[in-house]
């Protein structure tokens, strides 16, 4: 009796044990799962699905070894001061911040997480049904279509209420529509073919198709985890994205926004080796019925025919670490930034072929670029992020393909505004201290910094208007509001209020097709 | 513009005051900027946001409610830290900024 009753004992006491364990196992996975729900909903936009690092860095097992817990967590509580890092305090709850630092600690970066096209077409939505219906010009009063302004506004938490494209009339600086992106919105394309045309481009990889003359979406589609490349066909038929996460493209139909065929974004980077690779910039061109894509980490530019099944021609070895580029010479050449050789490249896109490789200070970011007439030659701009000691805006000859002068400027830089009837060339400086808050000004004849404007918060992505009259600025985080100064005077002229706006596009541009360019270097 | 006016005001009546005490709207918006509209703003908070907009708030108030802050007499772990750093005067300067913000 006693021995059963012992047995007994054991035997409850065991399967108390491995109920336990259970209990236990399953309460992991189950904030395992919460965790990498609200990571998800709260990081992915900015540091990427996959944990690998997008806008803001890589959050993994690999990247955080070694880091303080719980300098993580007061991180993540009060925000990065100067970074687009939000407080997330009173977002989530201290314990949920506790889990996620741990969750962050242990999960190593996903590979490539897919996104197929039966995933984009289940995720194509339909706001607007019939677009016949819709009234054939604006509701709004505007001179012209091209006077129209579009913001990106982050949003603080970079989703939400705050996330949305902002549309304004450059002549009045009142703002006439706004878009939710709900999560952040990165870029804006405007069809060169119908005025009627926008395309907003999410850091979550949405893509809204919006009427311009109502002031609303139509319709929208996911195509990828992350990534804002998107460019549009010069016929305005085609849109082809880019994704950071996973590492393809997709070409799109640009009217309904199905997806027409994806491309799997792999290659032979410049140091012989095989990668797969995030997508930079993608970009069409008014003179041919192609689109251009950087793969980043392959260090090739893609050619794609928009005919029959989308013909890809390679550019290889363009140089290491691709990011962003520019069109001269009615769009047959393309100006492509290497991050890591510290270059711009010059592609001829009708040969197909590697014009040649200028030097272009430190880590350029050419921005949306920007190129001048003055004196018979057409200059080229090149800013940079500039995190070695020489911080420089390279001005190339683009007809010789040589560097004319490196403007000493007072940070890091990350985009040029020129236009045709401005006198200066805007760039940014985004030097993580006080000068954040500028920009300065470059005249086009002397090649001089000539003032530097004090815009406040991080003051970033300068866009000229349509005529060239004035400059908007977005004072981005912190600074919540979008600046606008006469592009002679320098004197502020008005001020848009919106959620950490970032990049700023002018309906210009598909006119001018490179910021500084007159229209008739188009004919 | 009235902001300008307000400070063209200030500056001038400081400029003939003697006393060490006198609020500066300037240092109050660089703090601002720098610190406090992290969470806060500048004009609004983040519409996602769970934190009070500051613009246009009593002077009084504001003042009273960071000194209770950095004094930890009125209990919150994220403010008693930030507030923790601010002396009598940047709280004033901050007070009066935002006190004369419009939001």
């Amino acid at each position: 009796m006693e021995l059963k009753i012992t047995t007994l004992k054991k035997s409850i006491l065991a399967a108390s044990i491995s109920l336990l364990f259970s209990a236990n196992t399953f309460a992991e996975t189950d904030t395992k799962h919460k965790m990498h729900k609200l990571y998800q909903d709260n990081c992915a936009s900015c540091h990427g699905a996959d944990h690998g690092g997008y806008l803001a860095p890589a959050l993994n097992s690999e990247t955080l070894k070694g880091r303080s817990p719980t300098a993580l967590r007061t991180l993540i509580m009060t925000g990065s001061f100067e970074t687009l890092m939000p407080p997330f305090f009173g977002r989530l709850s201290d314990s949920d911040i506790r889990d996620m630092v741990k969750h962050l600690q242990s999960t190593p970066k996903l590979a490539n997480p897919a996104f197929t096209i039966k995933d984009m077409k289940a995720s194509l939505k339909v706001y607007i049904k019939d677009e016949s219906k819709l009234p054939n010009k604006p509701t709004f009063k505007i001179d012209s279509m091209d006077d129209i302004i579009g913001v990106a506004a982050r949003g603080k938490y970079g989703r939400g209420n705050g996330s949305e494209a902002v549309f304004i009339n450059s002549k009045t600086h009142k703002q006439i529509g706004v878009i939710p992106t709900v999560t952040a919105a990165h870029i804006i394309e405007f069809s060169p073919a119908n005025e009627r045309w926008a395309y907003v481009k999410t850091d979550t990889a949405e893509i809204y198709k919006v009427d311009l003359y109502t002031m609303q979406a139509v319709r929208s589609i996911k195509t990828g985890w992350n990534g804002p490349g998107i460019g549009i066909s010069r016929d305005g038929k085609y849109l082809m994205a880019g994704s950071f996460v996973p590492h393809n493209a997709v070409i799109l139909d640009a009217d309904t926004l199905e997806p027409l065929k994806q491309f799997e974004l792999e290659g032979i980077d410049p140091d012989g080796k095989m990668v797969s690779s995030d997508s930079g910039m993608v970009i069409g061109t008014p003179y041919a019925d192609i689109f251009a894509i950087a793969l980043e980490n392959a260090g090739q530019v893609w050619v794609v025919d928009l005919k029959d099944d989308f013909p890809v021609t390679k550019i290889k070895n363009v140089g290491r670490h691709l990011h962003d580029a520019f069109l001269t010479h009615k769009g047959k050449k393309l100006m492509i930034a290497s991050y890591d050789d510290s270059i711009v490249t010059a592609i001829d896109l009708e040969k197909r072929e590697i014009i040649k490789k200028l030097p272009a200070g430190c880590v350029p970011h050419v921005g949306g670029g920007a190129a001048v007439k003055v004196d018979g030659r057409t200059l080229g701009f090149g800013t940079n992020f500039g995190t070695c000691d020489k911080t420089v805006v390279s001005v190339w000859d683009l007809d010789t393909m040589k560097l004319v002068k490196q403007v000493p400027v007072s940070g890091g830089t990350e985009s040029p505004a020129a236009h045709a009837n401005a006198p200066y060339v805007a760039v940014d400086i985004i030097t993580k201290d006080r000068r954040a808050r500028t920009i300065q000004l470059i005249d086009k004849k002397s090649l001089e910094v000539v003032k530097t404007l004090d815009v406040g918060g991080h003051a970033y992505f300068p866009e000229y208007s349509a005529d060239g009259k004035s400059l908007y600025v977005s004072a981005g985080y912190a600074g919540d509001e979008v600046v606008v100064y006469g592009s002679t005077s320098l004197k502020k002229t008005g001020s848009i209020q919106m959620e950490s706006p970032a990049g700023i596009f002018s309906r210009g541009r598909v006119k001018y097709m490179t910021r500084g360019l007159s229209p008739d270097e188009m004919e | 513009m009235k902001l300008l006016t307000y400070s063209l005001a200030t500056l001038l009546a400081f400029s003939f005051s003697t006393t060490s005490h006198a609020t500066s709207i300037y240092a109050g918006k660089s703090k601002a900027a720098a610190v406090c509209s992290q969470c806060h703003g500048i004009r609004k908070t983040s519409a996602e946001a769970p934190f009070p907009p500051l613009a246009g708030r009593n002077e009084e108030y504001m003042e009273n409610a960071l000194k209770q802050y950095r004094d930890k007499t009125r209990v919150s772990d994220i403010m008693n830290n930030i507030a923790g750093s601010l002396s009598d005067r940047d709280i004033d300067n901050i007070a009066s900024y935002y006190s004369r913000l419009k939001p």
